[in-house]
């Protein structure tokens, strides 16, 4: 069987403990680091969906109005909570398929400090006041300096894991962790070139202006969503998914099929944001008719998904963190079939500009990238302290409570978004308007309530989920610091000896 | 011929053109990939590589509560 | 040599280039032509860069995060036209670095708010929107009224946006050139040499939070918002002449 001549060639002579064989404990520090960010970054979300529903929480301070706040909290779930989960399962898999040692260690470690260093003062610089202005890239100048060399540290890091891999092949997950790189690459650079107003000044203002800016920044923006929050996402799901199902991806074939096509299409549809905006006719035409292509990759990849499991439905029974896996895929599948319906001109006509479209990214967000981070990470974390997890009945609530939290907020987006909408487009017998805007802001009050309750519930899942890896990762924690003072005392004592 | 080469340089006709060649080229790589027999046998074989590093084998199903 | 997808799985490099020729094509075939093609802005009368109080107003616009809940688009439909005004025109932005069209109304679209208030109702609801709209969701500003304007690196800042295209002067042959394309007294306004005077004057002149005794962030606000969307007199347009750049 081919499985076993690849493995022959790969398998080291003498068996090492992979906790020694792999770099782990750079993967641990990003995996922990993820949680602390998933809390900080979902408890601001909440916040400021409070804010919304009562304004008066915005207390009139400046640092906490909704408007420096909002960025806040993208910023720590994209790149804090979503970032830091990315590069640890990164790091793992790449290890773990190439069977090789992460290159540079040290390297490695300048990634982790350099990335959360930029999201920490990214976060404290919006409450201050600073931002580019450009959403989810609103890191000043110097911080966005810093993550270009981040990534570049990152990238290096990466190829040089797979130049010295002792398995020939790259797997499928690898191919989109490294588009994700290269893409993220891209973008930052081209969507952050700015002039400083000086060399001390935390401000800039952005190379491109108006029309060319808008398509500059929604070409990251969209691709922010298509490569940092979907290909790699995919990346950790083709790894993960086939390890905690002990079965293999349904399709090799697909995969590939899979990969290039997402990798292609992903890059045209940005213009998508921009529909019936001062942009030229034929850019968003033709983001439009890519975003519908871009429905048959996306639905390929779900479905390998999902039919890993074909033929072991039963597990969903008794394995929560599957649970996560495939609910994960079926968000996936639902909001990359809202989206290309959202991006027809005439649909989006009315969901533009309105909640639907915070319904629809956070039926990617929670539903697609943070339960495929939950599943990955109760997989990765007992794996990486070589444990047990210390509940898995907790996992269990903590997919309940995600879901339903995550159906609140998208039901209550849905109405909210719809339904101002179409407000906003009636008309009375005169022809006049019907509703003026304030209006339409007191009908959103309702939804705006349930919306912060859905969020609310998804976030004390996280809370539990934070709980539960503190108490499995702790007792192992305790021990290896307590046979390490053990050897150096007993170093010491033959020392003096 | 030279009608032909005409209409491909004309850049009115880029879109025909570029959905021709993405589209061929999709195409290409479906063929490439779903037609040969031993070819898909010899892919498919890639699905294994995760489990070629497989974990110490007990394997963690439960939690540490459910240990006796 | 035979061409097989095993090449490319098995050669890191080879993986890295291809992938960074199939992500390119998508953006370079929708970004690059903007650049080069003329209709993407057309030509209109009266659309100048701000004043020095407009820009650091703006400043102001984007260091709150407005943009997280106003938009700066009028879309071309009925409702919106009946609400806000003529459809925006990419001219209309074409000096903003960077552009703040937004992507959520959970406020009103501001591209024409320039006018449609006075100075007294933008302070009021700016300090506490709920004194003014009742039912606003907005969250108040009062410290945009406290702060005074910071303005001694204004002219550092023009600089920046020079080096970034807006036709700020700073010299005579510039000057002149901005005379000839915007008139004498705009022309004046965008001398980076005079800005801080320009600045002082406006605000004075304005006197757009109501305090003439010290120039705040509340009037650089109140005087961005008030010229927003007032640049270009439609009614010297016909109605299907700015189609064609759609």
């Amino acid at each position: 069987m081919a499985q076993s001549s690849t493995a022959d060639a790969a398998r080291p002579s003498a068996p090492v403990a992979p906790s020694e064989q792999y770099n782990y404990a750079i993967v641990k520090k990003f995996a922990i680091m993820s949680l602390v960010w998933g809390v900080l970054g979902m408890g601001v979300g909440v916040y400021i969906a409070a804010q919304l529903a009562f304004p008066f929480l915005n207390f009139d301070i400046a640092q906490i109005s909704f408007g420096r706040f909002r960025p806040v909290h993208t910023t720590l779930v994209i790149f804090g909570f979503g970032g830091n989960a990315l590069f640890a399962t990164s790091y793992y898999v790449v290890q773990r398929t190439c069977q090789t040692r992460l290159f540079g260690t040290r390297l490695a470690e300048f990634t982790f400090w350099g990335w959360n260093a930029a999201v920490f003062l990214g976060a404290i610089t919006y409450m201050a006041g600073f931002t580019q202005g450009r959403e989810y890239a609103e890191f000043t100048w110097q911080i966005d300096i810093l993550i270009t060399v981040v990534w570049v540290a990152y990238f290096l890091v990466y190829l040089m894991t797979l130049l010295r891999r002792t398995q020939p092949h790259i797997y499928v997950a690898n191919w989109f962790f490294m588009a994700f790189i290269l893409a993220t690459a891209i973008l930052h650079i081209f969507n952050n070139l700015a002039v400083p107003v000086s060399l001390f000044s935390l401000e800039s203002y952005s190379l491109f202006s108006g029309v060319q800016d808008a398509m500059t920044q929604w070409w990251y923006g969209h691709n922010a969503v298509g490569f940092f929050l979907t290909a790699a996402f995919l990346g950790m799901m083709y790894y993960f998914v086939p390890k905690q199902a002990g079965r293999p991806i349904y399709s090799y074939r697909l995969s590939i099929v899979h990969f290039w096509a997402l990798v292609f299409l992903y890059m045209w549809v940005g213009a998508h944001h921009l529909h019936w905006t001062a942009l030229p006719d034929w850019v968003t035409t033709l983001s439009a008719t890519f975003s519908i292509l871009l429905l048959l990759p996306s639905w390929g990849g779900m479905i390998n998904g999902v039919m890993t499991l074909s033929g072991a439905w039963d597990k969903l029974r008794t394995d929560p963190i599957m649970l996560f896996m495939i609910t994960s895929l079926s968000f996936y599948g639902m909001a990359t079939f809202e989206g290309p319906m959202m991006s027809l001109k005439s649909v989006n006509a009315l969901s533009h500009y309105t909640d639907w479209t915070v319904g629809h990214v956070h039926s990617g967000a929670l539903g697609w990238v943070a339960m495929i981070t939950f599943g990955s990470l109760y997989h990765l974390i007992p794996r990486l302290w070589d444990t047990k997890l210390y509940s898995i009945r907790l996992v269990y609530v903590h997919f309940f409570l995600a879901t339903i939290g995550i159906v609140l907020y998208i039901v209550a987006m849905w109405v909210a978004g719809i339904g101002q909408g179409l407000m906003l487009r009636a008309f009375d017998e005169f022809g006049n308007l019907s509703y003026t805007f304030i209006e339409t802001v007191v009908f959103l009050h309702q939804p705006y309530v349930v919306r912060a309750l859905g969020g609310g519930l998804f976030l004390a899942g996280m809370l539990l989920m934070a709980f539960n890896i503190y108490k499995t990762v702790m007792p192992v924690h305790r021990a290896l610091k307590a046979a390490e003072s053990r050897t150096a005392g007993g170093a010491t004592a033959t020392a003096r000896a | 011929m030279a009608d032909l080469w005409l209409w491909i340089t004309d850049l009115g006709n880029s879109k025909i053109v570029a959905l021709l060649l993405f589209f061929s080229t999709f195409v290409g790589i479906l063929i490439y990939l779903f037609s040969s027999r031993s070819r898909s046998d010899r892919l498919e074989s890639y699905r294994y590589i995760p489990f070629d590093d497989e974990d110490t084998p007990e394997q963690r199903d439960q939690d540490r509560k459910d240990r006796p | 040599m035979k061409m097989k997808h095993e090449t490319i799985e098995t050669n890191a490099g080879l993986l890295v280039i291809l992938t960074l020729i199939v992500i390119s094509i998508g953006g370079l075939v929708e970004i690059v032509p903007l650049f080069y093609i003329d209709d993407t802005v057309e030509e209109v009368d009266g659309v100048r860069p701000y004043t020095p109080l407009e820009q650091r107003g703006r400043d102001i616009y984007v260091r709150e995060g407005c943009y997280n809940c106003h938009s700066q688009m009028v879309r071309p439909f009925r409702d919106e036209m009946l609400r806000y005004g003529h459809y925006s025109l990419a001219a209309e932005s074409m000096y903003d670095h960077p552009f703040q069209w937004g992507s959520k109304r959970t406020g009103p679209d501001l591209a024409r708010v320039g006018g449609k208030y006075s100075n007294e109702w933008h302070v009021r609801h700016l300090i506490d929107p709920k004194s003014v709209v009742p039912e606003s969701i907005m969250p108040g500003y009062p410290w945009l009224a406290r702060r005074d304007l910071a303005y001694d690196d204004i002219e550092r800042r023009m600089r920046a946006l020079r080096r970034v295209g807006v036709p700020y002067s700073i010299n005579e042959e510039e000057y002149q050139a901005n005379v000839e394309r915007f008139g004498e007294q705009t022309a004046r306004m965008l001398h980076i040499d005079d800005a801080r005077e320009n600045l002082e004057a406006q605000a004075r002149r304005g006197n757009y939070d109501g305090d003439p005794s010290r120039i705040t962030e509340m009037d650089a606000m109140v005087a961005y918002l008030q010229m927003l969307g007032t640049l270009v007199d439609f009614s010297q347009y016909d109605e299907g002449y700015f189609v064609e750049f759609r």
